[in-house]
């Protein structure tokens, strides 16, 4: 097990520059998300912690070695990749003890080993089934099975549910972070799922255009996002946002936008004429016959577990999530409260939040 | 699926057919006249189905009696030729087979390290691979002559084994590449991860993924070792000859003997098709499947 640092680290190719100076610590343990939309540096920072990618500036730390020029097979990482990656002509049992193989582990050990990878992830009858006989979240346990044997001190993920339908999505989501809590080895994981980065991370570092935006627990990001982009990328359904100004009144702050008049927290009365962005959780609001939030409904969406009222609110879309058996009908009128500490202020232009 | 009204079923059977047919009767007749006494293959009209078969064409090319058939063998043969032909299928053979194994080995190396490896230039060394076939044979063949003369490879197993070797790469590179750049490289990563080095990822991982197009390329090379005339006629004189060069023997200043020359084809053929008989197997598509999700 290692902790793993990136020291101002920048990756170009040729003269497009997909990493800038980015520099991050993980703790010995952790569980840390790299999240993201494509784009964003994620997997070429994940390749080039694991050794396929060269590093074009800056360094990267695994376990108090800089590893630069180190060859992957020498990183003692195991790495598992969104397309699963597994030897076709192999079967599974082969495909986990090449690895112990390689290293010239003896018979008995490799066998050992490959047993017991199998009895934690339930492969046991499938052992000598070649990968085209599996099914999707079968071949990713392989793809599992191969990298736990590795004894690795950092464990890599590439995007590894991507490719598997919701139902056995969620369920892999769990089985991933028992398996890590069980080899609490150091991983780190990428995804552009932020449900999958709200339910498994110990740590989010959310990345934007080759850049960090914002690191923190899930909850950090959640309920104190640094910029309107991260209040968007976090939380399903989207945070709706919208643009208006401060205005105070007598020791009141009010955020205002045309017939939009919400109290905020006293302290932002010392804001007063500045333009703002103001993010709401669809989940903060609640139904009130004398709320603020005044909207036109155009459409009402059951998830079963409550309704997601699409309202229109001063001309721009509003969402907010109501109790299952709401009533309402497209063109019906609806008001909505929400406490002020809900409230959730970025300037206009920067997209920085403003605290309270 | 699509649903079809019978009359176009039944006209893409007809098209099929009469494709099928075209392909394989100048097959057939050629068969036929192997099998034909002197005079009937000079029949006209040809005599397609209905001939008297004879084996004689084929015991006078190998000097050799089936023990059935009609007539005995022929005392005097016409023309100069070389009439006992068994041993030329044999160089055919040992040429075709090592050429193959020489060509698919050096492609399979080759075009493994164009797929996979980064050097500069590389993209020009592919159209480059390609460019030594833009040139016609000919114009090679009489340096080639020359340069075997000094390194007395003229008339060897060895330099015909080589020039076919040589013809056969850039297509078998190529074929070869695109066969490699269908896996993917995550593959070859995941290999880099679990410690193995470059050569034997290469030889334990995806040179078994391989083996269907390695296959699909030997064949092609054999095919053209099996027919090629120009650099065995040039290359060669009296230490090895090959069929195609052989088969022109029949052509004499007295006549051509056309049944042998069919007999020769006819028996020419079955080594090629036992050797594609036996690579077949390996010719099945989607080997990579269930390796990734694609």
């Amino acid at each position: 097990m290692a902790n793993v640092e990136y020291r101002s680290v920048g990756k170009s190719f040729g003269s497009v520059q997909v990493l800038e100076k980015l520099s991050l610590d993980i703790a010995d343990g952790e569980f840390v998300v790299l999240l993201g939309s494509s784009g964003c540096g994620k997997s070429t920072l994940l390749r080039m912690t694991a050794g396929l990618e060269t590093i074009s500036s800056g360094e990267i730390v695994i376990d108090g070695k800089v590893v630069n020029g180190v060859h992957p097979r020498d990183r003692n990482i195991a790495m598992v990749f969104q397309n699963y990656a597994l030897y076709p002509t192999m079967k599974v049992r082969e495909n986990i003890a090449f690895s112990l193989e390689v290293a010239g582990k003896s018979k008995d050990e490799i066998e050992a080993q490959v047993a017991e990878a199998a009895r934690v992830l339930n492969l046991t009858e499938y052992l000598d089934r070649k990968p085209s006989e599996l099914s999707g979240g079968q071949r990713q346990r392989v793809a599992m099975g191969r990298a736990m044997v590795r004894n690795a001190k950092v464990f890599l993920f590439d995007e590894p549910l991507s490719n598997l339908d919701a139902k056995l999505r969620a369920h892999m989501r769990v089985e991933i972070r028992q398996l890590h809590d069980r080899l609490k080895a150091t991983t780190v994981y990428v995804t552009h799922d932020q449900i999958e980065a709200m339910t498994m991370a110990d740590k989010i570092v959310l990345m934007q255009g080759g850049g960090i935006v914002q690191v923190g627990t899930p909850d950090d990001l959640y309920d104190r996002p640094a910029t309107r982009y991260v209040a968007e990328f976090i939380g399903s359904p989207q945070i709706n946002c919208q643009d208006g100004e401060i205005v105070s009144n007598g020791g009141e702050a009010l955020f205002v936008n045309g017939e939009l008049k919400l109290p905020l927290p006293a302290s932002y009365a010392a804001h007063q004429g500045r333009q703002v962005t103001c993010g709401i959780r669809p989940s903060d609001v609640a139904l009130s016959d004398t709320g603020p939030i005044v909207g036109t409904l155009q459409i009402a969406e059951k998830t079963g577990a409550d309704k997601q009222m699409h309202l229109d609110v001063n001309g721009s879309e509003f969402v907010a999530v109501a109790p299952r058996h709401t009533q309402g009908v497209p063109g019906d009128t609806l008001r909505f409260a929400v406490a002020p500490d809900n409230i959730h202020l970025f300037d206009h232009a920067s997209g920085i939040r403003i605290a309270a | 699926m699509m649903v079809q009204s019978k009359s176009t079923r039944v006209l893409r059977s007809v098209v099929a057919w009469a494709t099928v047919l075209l392909f394989a009767f100048p097959l057939y007749y050629w068969l036929t006249v192997a099998f034909k006494d002197g005079k009937e293959i000079f029949n006209y009209p040809p005599q397609v189905w209905s001939f008297s078969p004879t084996v004689r064409n084929f015991e006078e090319i190998f000097g050799i009696s089936l023990g059935f058939g009609f007539g005995e063998q022929r005392e005097v043969l016409p023309g100069g030729g070389n009439w006992r032909m068994a041993p030329r299928l044999w160089d055919s053979i040992v040429i075709a087979i090592l050429s193959t194994g020489l060509a698919v080995s050096i492609a399979t190396l080759a075009s493994y390290a164009l797929s996979r490896m980064n050097f500069s230039g590389r993209h020009h060394f592919v159209s480059w691979v390609l460019s030594t076939r833009m040139m016609p044979p000919v114009a090679v063949a009489i340096p080639i002559f020359f340069i075997y003369n000094e390194l007395s490879l003229l008339d060897t197993y060895t330099g015909v084994i080589l020039v076919h070797a040589l013809m056969n790469l850039p297509l078998a590179v190529l074929l070869m590449k695109s066969f490699f750049d269908d896996i993917p490289r995550e593959i070859d990563e995941s290999g880099m991860i679990d410690g193995a080095s470059r050569f034997l990822i290469f030889r334990r991982i995806i040179l078994p993924m391989v083996k269907g197009g390695a296959a699909a390329t030997a064949v092609l090379c054999f095919i053209f070792s099996w027919t090629e005339f120009l650099f065995v006629l040039t290359l060669t004189q009296t230490g090895l000859k090959t069929v195609p060069v052989v088969s022109s023997t029949f052509v004499t200043s007295t006549g051509t003997a056309w049944g042998n020359m069919a007999a020769l084809g006819a028996a020419a053929m079955l080594p090629a098709f036992l050797f594609i008989l036996l690579v077949q197997k390996h010719l099945v598509r989607g080997l990579t499947l269930g390796s990734v999700k694609q």
